[in-house]
């Protein structure tokens, strides 16, 4: 019985911090979005990727910028709840 | 305790296996789960973008320039959507509609989802089940308890014992009959072996005995009835008509013949002699033109068949052993017979009326034995009766035979014949003669003795030249005698020797084929 549990145990860890580890890569990369958003010129011009499609639509830098910052504060909140 | 350990044993690893293989179900539904939760989301995003799509004329955007390049472009016609419907088919819709599309797709794509969920739930509960089952099974608290049954080697073969006896019943049945059929094998054979058609079943051995033996008398009484039929004309000759091939022949159908129709034949005595009268007048005209000794030698064995005076059919082509004696009777009878023709007529004449009455046993309006198809079925040709051809007979010969027949002068064929009766009917001479006439003497030998109709039926193809020789009874019986030797004799020789002025019926071509086929 111990070993099944811990067997278990072992298989739900090892999903979860598998997705703790994906997510953790995920607020990474979000953050060095946020940070390259922050840091462009003024006049420089935004392009969002249409989801599983390969088309860039013109966006505005602040409104991306601020949903970049949003998504980046709900992924911490998930990890941080993992 | 020993089984509990073993069981103990084994069983943790079946549980561990089934846990394996059901999270293995539970995993790939996960992932299932989350590869339609993406699609649906792309959907949902593409929804999206579809519905603020037609909000702006046209947008800057970023052209793919195949999967790395991109071009700064325009997209206009923001509410003109081409949809892939499947299969390379593509529907252009409005924005709007093609958010109905992919809201239809979503649709597809939940109902996937659901059902994916719902195995998970399903294998998830098994699994727990499975942790269950190895807690109780495997805890060994004793509190739960296998239910077995175990099958032994003996009790099979306790089984297969029981199952032989049942079937010893059908057995005995078979044995049974086994036995039964050999005995009535037996009887049968016995009737058989006695002559008499064997009677089974019902009688016992005392009776089918008595059955055999009454059936032995009647067989035995048939025969010596038809011997003393057939004997009295035989006899006679036995000696000198042995050696012919031919005359054996003859007297052993016509004692079959006989004895089958004796009563028969003897009525229709009247008719034959009326066949014979129209055969014999061409046989006669054969002989002048044929050869004189060889046609007397022939003559001489036909008459002794035709003295059988038995209904038989001549096979000129087969020789057979029987024959001999009824030959020797035959031929016995054909001297007297020609004698007496000689008195009446001349040699042939009088042979003939020695056949006559051979004849006239012959002649029976029914059809008995072979023979008698020759009496029954008859054409007229040239105002002469003659028989009808067999259809397995070779006409040619008949032809020729015929035509021989009909060549020789009946006066020349008598006179020969009554050479080779006075000569006595060399049985050398006939045998050597019966070879090479064999063919022709068997139809021959029939008419002249007591076979009118096998004389004519041979004869009778033949006889087309002589249109004169209808059936008159005096004619009859005079000619007949002569035909049955003349026509054999013809046919040998007289082609080869030539025909004879008088009767010349025969044709050259005649004469040539019954050469060749000599």
């Amino acid at each position: 019985m111990a070993s099944k549990c811990h067997q278990a145990m072992e298989d739900n860890t090892q999903r979860e911090t598998a997705l703790k580890e994906e997510l953790n890569k995920k607020v990474k990369e979000q953050k060095i979005v946020v940070d390259e958003l922050s840091n462009l010129k003024k006049n420089r011009r935004v392009y969002v990727q249409q989801s599983n499609s390969n088309i860039f639509f013109l966006a505005e830098k602040g409104e991306t910028l601020n949903a970049c910052k949003k998504s980046l504060d709900r992924m911490k909140k998930d990890y941080q709840d993992m | 305790m020993s089984e509990t350990h073993i069981r103990e044993d084994e069983f943790p690893h079946g549980v561990h296996r089934l846990r394996e293989e059901q999270k293995k179900v539970v995993s790939g539904c996960e992932e299932q789960i989350q590869h339609w939760t993406k699609v649906e989301a792309d959907y949902s995003s593409l929804q999206e973008r579809l519905r603020t799509l037609p909000d702006k004329l046209s947008y800057d955007i970023m052209v793919p320039f195949g999967p790395l390049a991109f071009m700064p472009g325009k997209l206009v016609h923001t509410n003109e959507v081409t949809v892939l419907l499947g299969d390379n088919w593509f529907a252009k819709c409005s924005a709007k509609q093609a958010v109905g599309l992919a809201e239809h797709r979503k649709s597809h794509v939940r109902k996937t989802l659901d059902d994916l969920g719902k195995v998970a739930e399903n294998f998830e509960a098994r699994v727990g089940f499975t942790e269950d089952l190895r807690k109780y099974s495997g805890g060994g608290k004793g509190n739960y308890v296998d239910i077995r049954e175990e099958v032994r080697d003996g009790e099979e073969t306790l089984t297969k014992g029981k199952r032989r006896l049942a079937h010893k019943p059908n057995s005995m049945p078979r044995v049974e009959s086994v036995l039964e059929l050999p005995e009535e094998e037996e009887e049968e054979e016995e009737e058989a072996g006695g002559g008499a058609g064997g009677r089974r079943g019902v009688l016992s051995e005392e009776e089918l005995w008595a059955r055999l033996d009454q059936l032995q008398a009647q067989e035995d009484q048939l025969d010596d009835e038809d011997r003393a039929s057939d004997g009295a004309e035989v006899n006679g000759e036995d000696a000198t008509s042995s050696s012919s091939s031919e005359e054996e022949k003859d007297g052993e159908a016509g004692r079959l013949t006989n004895g089958l129709h004796s009563d028969e034949g003897w009525p229709s005595e009247s008719r034959p002699s009326e066949s014979r009268a129209e055969l014999q007048p061409l046989p006669p005209q054969a002989h002048g033109a044929g050869l004189p000794n060889l046609l007397q030698e022939e003559e001489e064995e036909e008459e002794e068949d035709g003295e059988g005076g038995v209904p038989t059919i001549y096979f000129s082509h087969t020789m057979e052993p029987k024959k001999v004696r009824i030959n020797t009777g035959r031929n016995t009878m054909l001297k007297f017979s020609e004698r007496k023709e000689e008195a009446k007529r001349k040699k042939k004449n009088g042979s003939h009326h020695g056949n006559g009455h051979g004849h006239s046993h012959h002649e029976l309006h029914k059809i008995k034995s072979p023979a008698d198809f020759y009496r029954v079925f008859v054409d007229v040709v040239n105002g002469e009766l003659v028989p009808r051809k067999s259809i397995l007979k070779s006409r040619s010969r008949e032809n020729s035979v015929c035509s021989d027949t009909s060549e020789s002068s009946a006066a020349d064929f008598e006179e020969r014949r009554g050479l080779g009766r006075s000569l006595s009917h060399d049985e050398g001479t006939h045998s050597d003669t019966s070879e090479g006439i064999l063919e022709e003497e068997s139809p021959t030998g029939p008419r002249a003795p007591h076979l009118p109709f096998h004389y004519e039926a041979f004869s009778g193809t033949v006889v087309e030249k002589d249109p004169g020789m209808p059936t008159s009874i005096p004619h009859l019986t005079i000619c007949a005698p002569a035909l049955p030797t003349i026509p054999e004799r013809k046919c040998e020789d007289p082609a080869p020797d030539g025909p004879q002025g008088p009767p010349k019926r025969v044709s050259k071509f005649k004469a040539s084929r019954a050469k060749a086929t000599m």
